[in-house]
């Protein structure tokens, strides 16, 4: 029904909210107030020489303070404790970053002696030594995970080669369910695991199928399993996240970069938060993370870094355009515009242009935000900090039998879903109000969740026993294989036997 | 297709597939989930006590009608021992409220509790068509929202209940999670999940011309977001719950005070009520809006002596201050 205190926007021009103008004052560079302004940011006019310090700038704030080991005491050069490692994924944002980081931190060998000159205590300083030892750029190649989907390997290689001293790192996507990979990264290599998607409880076996033998088919009948279109970016976006995590650990390096600029920093905050994901809204923008999956008690903690934080997509845009970057672009994943993710991308690039401010501000306010109640270890999937109380939650916000007075008694399979993060467990079994071609094969499970497995079941000896005799006596899965004589064999099948 | 069985009862042929499990069921058996649902958040959360006043704010929309039903079976059901009253807030909008206040009239007499109405003008001594007539209808949401959330507080303290309910579902919650990050609203993130259990969180959702366009983008996006995974508006909900404003960022907001000049609450010497009454009064409505306009009026001297004002507001003790009426 109309109201007649509010203006119809249909009808009435008036009723609409004034769009405000691009800039604020003048057209001239807000820096240096005598340049005719090239970039429109947030309402602020800058020149070309001017934005080009303005970004080194926001990087070098958003990272210096995070470079030093807090232990390395009053030390007032930057000094990291281990190696670099860049994630690139070929898009416009790690170009950028890759890109800024070589120029600030990596000056071509003419332009460190020209800084010599002026550098204090010379040039073996301390001070003036590299602030990471080695610097690797890794670059994860997704294609295996659909079909038609080009290799971009060598191209990336192409690219990063380029930025001397940086090592070129080639990973893919399938490796997180390749055992050699995970020897490599210092894990130790189990028969594997997968799960039954279908139930809720998402019941654990071990994985005998052998034609799940190939990472590549592990990894797309991982995929394929998955119940929405959503949840297949966000599996791929975990799994090149840990991926790209162990090898940090295992290169010795303490700082891993991505190329997450403001804008896709507040996409990826807005959809997480819309998959269940605000327990760990503060690792989006960065963390700490490490993994003991040597057993051995001691393990590097990596720092994830996300430099680009504050600076926008547009901002991005011009620096590339501006220095001529080469951008080899990415696949997009197919099925993926009807997900969550996709969706959330459209909103706020929507909403950015006529909202400009709306990316920083819903970035700075999920800065603001922390953790409500205490954390129970970590997801064994996404392996960030695990929500007490997720299961007891939903149990109480949803009737989902009549006979809730009385629980069922609680299986003795091993359920995975007790050790996954909510967003994990929504993943893995929310549906789509339509119905999907998804299989209803089993879901393989990455290499690192069987380690942890052990790890969340402290009170078992060996986690593989314990499994193994629960589906036992459950009738579960696992067969047992002995020679079987031949009487036993005939008195088997008696009753289908002709009598000689 | 043959059609499924209810999932729960396994007898009867489903109806509806609930977005929160995925779960199709019957007719039957969704009255009896929805209504045992809203009984655990109920004893659950503790939120009322034997004897305690509620005030159920009703718009005569189906939200708050189906809180009043629900409120009045189960407090019969399961023998909470309220005493419930439908509190309307009338606007003063012509040709608007009018029908929806004939459906609270009409809810008055079918669950049998007693109704008070409260109106703008009783309140303000302005109506929301008297107000669009001098701020026009570009800024009117923020005097009809401040008014809003004010005059319920003001309409539970005169019929003296311990406390209000709205019918705020489980949409209107998500949508406020996102809308309150995408404005940085700290404040109202906080008491977020707070007013989820308790439903203290006033803002409107009926006047479908609002040229709030920020807030209909998010609903919008909502709606996407549930067809694309029907789980997606309690998952939101989760995430509200899981996180909160750190300490840190708590210690350098304003401190709750009261206001000077009615004694309602407010975060400086004025509230945003009696500020926005106060250039209406004056004839400088947009003081309360713009930074500019303040000054301007501020620079024209203090109110004058003879201002209209807000009653002076009490919390509720004692015997309602008001006569209500009860269903004949």
């Amino acid at each position: 029904m109309a109201s007649e205190s509010c203006g119809n926007p249909t009808a009435d021009t008036d009723a609409r909210m004034i769009r405000r103008p691009k800039f604020d004052r003048s057209k001239f560079c807000v820096k240096c107030k005598e340049n005719t302004g090239n970039i429109v940011i947030r309402h602020a006019v800058y020149c070309k020489n001017c934005f080009m310090p303005l970004l080194t700038g926001k990087i070098r704030r958003c990272l210096e303070s995070f470079i030093n080991d807090k232990k390395s005491g009053r030390r007032t050069y930057l000094k990291a404790s281990g190696n670099l490692l860049i994630g690139f994924s070929g898009g416009l944002g790690s170009t950028v970053l890759l890109d800024l980081i070589h120029r600030i931190y990596f000056p071509s060998k003419m332009e460190s002696e020209r800084r010599a000159e002026s550098l204090k205590g010379g040039t073996a300083h301390p001070r003036n030594e590299m602030i990471w030892q080695e610097t690797r750029v890794c670059y994860v190649e997704v294609c295996s995970a659909f079909p038609n989907m080009n290799d971009r390997t060598e191209e990336a290689r192409a690219v990063v080669l380029k930025y001397e001293p940086f090592e070129f790192v080639s990973l893919r996507l399938e490796d997180a369910f390749d055992n050699k990979w995970w020897a490599k990264v210092g894990g130790k290599p189990g028969q594997g695991l997968v799960i039954d998607p279908t139930n809720e409880a998402l019941y654990i076996s071990k994985l005998e199928d052998t034609s799940l033998a190939d990472p590549v088919q592990r990894l797309r009948s991982y995929l394929s399993a998955l119940p929405t279109p959503t949840a297949i970016p966000s599996a791929i976006r975990m799994l090149v996240r840990l991926l790209l995590l162990f090898t940090a650990q295992s290169t010795n390096s303490s700082h891993l970069l991505l190329a997450t600029n403001l804008t896709s920093l507040s996409i990826s905050l807005i959809s997480s938060i819309s998959q269940g994901g605000g327990f760990t809204v503060k690792e989006e923008a960065q963390e700490k993370w490490s993994s003991d999956i040597a057993g051995e008690g001691t393990s590097r903690t990596v720092r994830l870094l996300r430099p680009l934080q504050d600076i926008g997509l547009k901002e991005c845009s011009f620096w590339a355009w501006w220095n001529e970057l080469h951008v080899i672009g990415r696949d997009k994943y197919p099925g993926a515009k009807q997900g969550i993710g996709a969706l959330t991308r459209d909103f706020i690039v929507g909403l950015e242009r006529d909202y400009p401010s709306t990316v920083s501000t819903i970035a700075r306010t999920c800065g603001k935000l922390v953790p409500k109640a205490g954390a129970n270890g970590t997801c064994v999937l996404c392996d960030r900090s695990l929500q007490i109380g997720v299961q007891e939650w939903k149990a109480r916000i949803s009737i989902r039998s009549l006979s809730d007075s009385t629980p069922p008694p609680a299986s003795s399979r091993p359920s995975l879903s007790d050790h996954l993060c909510y967003s994990c467990v929504t993943t893995l079994t929310s549906r789509s109000s339509k119905v999907t071609a998804r299989s209803d094969g089993p879901l393989p499970l990455p290499v690192w969740v069987q380690p942890y497995l052990k790890h969340s079941i402290p009170s078992e000896d060996s986690f593989d026993v314990a499994m193994e005799e629960e589906l036992k006596e459950a009738g579960g899965e696992i067969w047992e294989r002995r020679k079987v004589d031949e009487s036993e064999m005939k008195g088997k099948i008696s009753d289908f036997l002709l009598e000689e | 297709m043959a059609p499924r069985s209810c999932v729960l009862c396994e007898k009867s042929k489903a109806i509806l597939k609930r977005p929160k499990t995925g779960q199709q069921i019957c007719k039957e058996c969704f009255f009896y989930v929805f209504e045992t649902e809203v009984h655990n958040t109920i004893t659950q959360s503790k939120l009322f006590s034997p004897g305690d006043r509620v005030a159920i704010g009703a718009s005569g929309g189906k939200d708050s009608t189906v809180l009043a039903y629900v409120l009045k079976t189960l407090n019969e059901r399961y023998k909470y021992g309220l005493n419930l009253f439908l509190l309307s807030i009338d606007e003063g909008i012509t040709g608007y409220r009018d029908d929806s206040l004939e459906t609270v009239k009409r809810n008055q007499q079918q669950y049998d509790m007693p109704l008070k109405i409260l109106s703008y003008d009783e309140l303000y001594g302005w109506t929301m068509d008297a107000i669009v007539s001098q701020v026009g209808r570009k800024n009117n949401c923020t005097f009809c929202g401040v008014f809003r959330r004010q005059a319920l507080d003001r309409g539970a303290a005169m019929l003296n209940v311990d406390h209000i309910v709205t019918g705020h579902n489980a949409d209107d919650i998500a949508e406020t999670v996102l809308m309150n990050i995408m404005r940085g609203d700290i404040a109202r993130l906080g008491r977020c999940t707070y007013a989820y259990f308790k439903k203290l969180d006033y803002f409107s959702t009926e006047c479908i011309y609002s040229p709030d366009a920020y807030r209909g983008h998010a609903r919008t996006f909502l709606k996407d977001l549930e067809a694309a995974r029907p789980s997606a508006i309690i998952d939101i909900i989760h995430s509200g719950e899981a996180f909160e404003v750190s300490e840190e960022v708590k210690s350098t907001q304003k401190a709750q005070q009261t206001c000077k000049r009615c004694g309602y609450m407010s975060s400086n010497d004025l509230c945003k009520a009696c500020t926005l009454l106060e250039g209406l009064e004056r004839g400088m409505a947009s003081s309360g809006i713009t930074d500019r306009a303040r000054k301007k009026m501020e620079a024209e001297g203090p109110a004058p002596d003879n201002l209209r004002t807000i009653p002076f507001f009490r919390l509720p003790s004692g015997q309602p201050a008001v006569a209500i009426e009860s269903p004949s």
